[in-house]
């Protein structure tokens, strides 16, 4: 007995030993990765073919969808900044999925909205759809709104908006989200750049927009979140989208493109059946389930990100919130691998099936239980006295030492190539923040994580659906 | 002398359409975005003689602006200078009764012909 | 042998180290490292926060020194608005005697300056700009951008030289045109279209790779913008390009120049194995509105894949002839693609200067759905 369990002891702490190496040497190539990604994107002269394309009678036309319930405080600012994006042809489609508010009323009110009979074809299934609106007004032309009964989910009401799409590809945020104004011709560059690959998916980077000014939906001023949940967040969204997204991005292994915003091929996203209204996660699903058709269709695909900021959202500033998000993130993560694990491994889904997927599922998934488990074997050995304190602490300081370096590369390819936020000492606030990060934020994530995971086992009921968004506006005078 | 109002959200193109349009015979006020132009007609109770605009723009695009001012009891004729190169925005704007349409690069000369056309018409 | 002192207090640090296993070792070496790594990427930070900084104090200075300069020297030349040609008017360059041109990074500003007027103005007060910035010698920096072996900086000179439309030899060119980067291969091929004084559309018989979608935006741009550029029979690259891009894109250039010689060319496009490539020869002859053509796309319309069967149901909308109602409003009623009828409706639509009747039928007669997409194609507010 004693035998076997100093056995498992051996084991375990090998195993771990080399899972750990593997992490830091997977986020020191993602570091340089990001790198040469981003390199790249700052010498080609992006500004000047924006402007090209803004001009050109050629730009591929761009569908806009965005999911509105009980948005009644801020839809029509919303509303007014996606119609003044710069693009030349494209349309937006806002998506009222069963409002109980005004949400409705406001639009018909605000832009001369009025029913029309508008002939489909519906390939994907959805709640039913009651009325279709187009305005009167010649000046809101490229404005739809789809009134329909509510799915319970964001997947169900975009759904419902790729069915009316007219164009190739759609562009999915939120209607909560504020958007750069080039945020359509950024994303359509890299899909009429790519050399072999069609682009099913393109992203880019999101931030937190909890203490950023806005006027009408337009960003005026960046700024770090003064509190600090939201903080902590910002830091981890660059570290996620700078680092690790753009770093994916440069071998074309980008694992998710976030549900805030994100371009698609409609055609690809269509016979894949659209968005799954049973996940919690989606945007991750979506775009697991699009290349594994790619694959599967012998279409070689790329999905692409950009590392400059063009949406902006309000990350929850409240611990409870933060855990209905973060459980319901781990939760659809799970349910991911489970219903992907086919991919696991399997040279058929080449780089998804050998790089997306494994890294997902040792580094994604199963972290949080290593690090708990590596926590409560911590407390059992320190209990019996067999930890050899000053080499422990040593090993801890590396990690720590080494997770800050890592967050504070992100905020150095972010400041190199964009110099975001106006004074110098909002920028040291937020390199401060991965400090602080280690010890409070991460146990969160790591507790909301298991949670997410416990209730995938057993199959507890959603209690948050419609009241995932939190709503922006509201705070806003 | 002729008020006009101008819209334009480049920094370079406001002080050539001043330098175009001499302050001699012209009262030329700029404004850099959709809000502001708003503000400024409703300010000026819609006294321009003409407005200058471009298309893409923050806060409100220059269709609105179009649609705002064409809607008017008497309306302000309207030239569009845009860099548009897509046909069915222009046509669009025409729709919504833009007066004229000018594709940057302009040609100075152009842009003041087509100036004095359109307010010698509504004069 | 080296004498480095060691501080005492480190000294319980160093006999840890001595008596680590090699793991415990490489974790101390490890956090020295990271720790220099940080403190380098604050200095970075912090570093180009400055260098920022300066550059916008700088310019926020000299920016509008330059524009009232080139304001009053150019915009307001008398002789500009007389009419006098470009090349005839005396600049009178004192007033950039003062800028800090001996500078690079003014010089810099100074172009990207001339550049932004340009892409504002254009006729007599482009080319004044365009002497004015050959008169300040700015075109040297640019020059020497060109023997960079760095590919940015090479795309970035010969942008400025199609920018401001200052000839390079094509022996320069050429070889560019065949770089392995594809920034800089896209970019010769755009200043050579441009600024080649020989035969710019040569490299249409030459390229064997693919234009991107991005690549034929910028040559579109560049050849509907560029003044004297003759503009050959596009038709030439139709028949003979083996290059399907080539011919694709040769075929949206017909469609914007409305190049009516081009039609047989196209014509015979029709018989092409490539669907993508017949859907894109339909689309041009609907926008062309050729006639004659509506009888060969009829009769070849039953065999043809979904994306050109649309594509002939368009072009007959768009041609209009008001002969093809009966293959519409057969199509419309009997077709069981939905994208088929409602493109039909679309069609029909457009004819209804002579099917108003046929029209009028039909919304007495269509089962629900068919009266829904035709309901939906003649309402004016949906566009799409």
């Amino acid at each position: 007995m004693e035998g076997i369990l100093s056995w498992l002891g051996i084991v375990y702490e090998n195993t771990l030993f080399i899972y750990g190496l593997v992490l830091l040497l997977v986020y020191a190539l993602l570091a340089l990765l990001s790198m040469l990604a981003i390199r790249y994107y700052t010498r080609k002269d992006t500004q000047h073919q924006l402007d090209i394309l803004a001009s050109s009678p050629m730009a591929p036309g761009l569908t806009i969808l965005a999911p509105a319930f009980n948005e009644g405080l801020t839809i029509i600012s919303n509303v007014r900044s996606l119609l003044t994006l710069n693009y030349p042809r494209y349309e937006i489609i806002i998506i009222n999925d069963g409002s109980t508010d005004n949400t409705m009323e406001q639009l018909i009110a605000e832009f001369n909205m009025v029913a029309v009979d508008f002939a489909y074809n519906a390939r994907i299934l959805t709640q039913p759809v009651r009325k279709i609106y187009k305005s009167t007004n010649p000046a809101y032309s490229s404005l739809l709104v789809i009134d329909k009964v509510n799915g319970k989910s964001k997947a169900d009401a975009v759904n419902a908006g790729i069915n009316i799409a007219t164009f190739k590809y759609f562009v999915c945020t939120d209607v909560d989200c504020i958007l750069h104004k080039d945020t359509l011709l950024e994303l359509a560059l890299p899909v009429m750049q790519e050399q072999k690959n069609r682009v099913i998916a393109v992203g880019a980077t999101l931030r937190i927009a909890n203490s950023s000014e806005f006027d009408e939906g337009v960003l005026i001023r960046m700024r770090p979140p003064r509190q600090l949940l939201p903080r902590f967040q910002e830091v981890e969204y660059i570290r996620s989208f700078v680092l690790g997204k753009m770093g994916w991005s440069y071998i074309n292994c980008v694992p998710n493109v976030s549900g805030g915003l994100g371009l698609f091929d409609k055609e690809v996203a269509t016979w894949c059946g659209g968005y799954d209204h049973s996940s919690f996660g989606e945007d991750m699903e979506l775009l697991t389930r699009m290349c594994r058709y790619a694959h599967d269709n012998q279409i070689n695909y790329a999905v692409r990100y950009i590392p400059k900021t063009l949406c902006w959202t309000e990350g929850p500033s409240s611990v409870k919130i933060f855990s209905r998000q973060r459980t319901r993130w781990a939760r659809g993560l799970a349910q991911l691998m489970y219903a992907h694990f086919s991919m696991f491994m399997n040279p058929r889904y080449g780089k998804m099936g050998l790089i997306v997927f494994p890294f997902n599922f040792f580094f994604e998934l199963l972290a949080p239980l290593i690090e708990f488990s590596g926590i409560l074997i911590y407390i059992y050995l320190g209990v019996t006295g067999q930890v050899n304190w000053p080499y422990a602490l040593l090993l801890l300081l590396f990690v720590y030492t080494y997770a800050v370096m890592i967050t504070t590369i992100s905020i150095l390819w972010d400041q190199l190539s964009f110099g975001y936020y106006k004074k110098w000492w909002e920028v040291a606030y937020l390199c401060l923040t991965p400090f602080m990060e280690f010890l409070l934020y991460h146990p969160l994530i790591v507790f909301f994580s298991l949670r997410g995971y416990y209730y995938f086992l057993t199959g507890k009921k959603s209690t948050w659906g419609n009241m995932q968004r939190q709503g922006f506006g509201k705070k806003k005078k | 002398m002729s008020k006009i109002l101008l819209v334009e959200d480049d920094e370079i193109m406001p002080k050539i359409v001043a330098r175009i349009l001499s302050s001699a015979e012209y009262e030329l006020d700029h404004v850099s975005n959709g809000k502001e132009a708003f503000e400024k007609l409703e300010t000026a109770n819609y006294g321009y003689d003409l407005i200058i605009t471009d298309i893409m723009m923050p806060y409100a695009n220059g269709f609105e602006i179009l649609s705002r001012v064409k809607s008017q009891p008497s309306p302000i004729p309207v030239i569009i200078v845009s860099n548009a190169g897509n046909e069915d925005m222009i046509m669009e704007g025409f729709k919504l009764g833009a007066d004229d349409f000018l594709k940057k690069p302009i040609i100075p000369a152009e842009l003041l012909i087509r100036v004095k056309r359109l307010l010698m018409k509504n004069k | 042998m080296f004498e480095i002192s060691i501080p005492a207090f480190l000294d319980p640090v160093l006999n840890t180290f001595r008596e680590a296993p090699l793991a415990i070792r490489l974790a101390m070496i490890f956090i020295i490292i990271t720790v220099l790594v940080t403190l380098l990427a604050y200095f970075s930070i912090l570093r180009s926060r400055f260098l920022g900084y300066q550059r916008r104090k700088r310019l926020d200075y000299l920016l509008p020194k330059i524009d009232n300069l080139i304001i009053d020297e150019i915009m307001a030349h008398p002789e500009v608005a007389a009419g006098t040609p470009a090349s005839q008017i005396q600049l009178n360059l004192d007033g950039f005697g003062e800028l800090p041109l001996h500078k690079k990074w003014a010089r810099q500003a100074t172009t990207d300056r001339i550049i932004h007027f340009r892409r504002n103005v254009r006729g007599n007060a482009g080319h004044l700009l365009r002497n004015l910035y050959i008169q300040l010698e700015l075109s040297k920096d640019t020059m020497k951008q060109m023997k960079s072996s760095k590919w940015a900086r090479k795309v970035r000179a010969l942008t400025e030289f199609i920018d401001m439309d200052i000839p390079v030899a094509d022996v320069t060119l050429l070889p560019l045109t065949n770089s392995r980067n594809r920034e800089l291969r896209a970019a010769a091929r755009h200043a050579y279209i441009k600024l080649s004084k020989n035969e710019p559309f040569k490299f249409f018989d030459v390229v064997t790779d693919p234009l991107l979608m991005w690549d034929q935006v910028e040559l579109f741009r560049i050849i509907t913008t560029t003044e004297d550029i003759s503009i050959p029979n596009f038709a030439r690259w139709i028949t003979y390009s083996s290059n399907k891009s080539v011919v694709s894109f040769c075929l949206k250039l017909i469609i914007h120049y409305n190049q009516l010689p081009a039609v047989p060319a196209v014509i015979k496009l029709l018989d092409t194995k490539d669907h993508y490539l017949r859907a894109d020869a339909i689309n041009c002859l609907g926008k062309l509105k050729v006639p004659d053509v509506e009888d060969k796309l009829i009769a070849m319309y039953s065999s043809q894949p979904l994306q050109c069967q649309i594509e002939i149901l368009k072009a007959i909308g768009r041609i209009s002839s008001g002969k093809q109602v009966d293959f519409l409003k057969q199509e419309f009623l009997h077709s069981t693609n939905f994208d088929l009828r409602k493109a039909a409706a679309k069609s029909l639509v457009k004819n209804d200067w002579v099917a108003s009747a046929v029209i009028q039928e039909l919304l007495a007669t269509a089962n629900r759905e068919n009266l829904l997409i035709l309901k939906h194609c003649m309402n004016p507010l949906i566009k799409y």
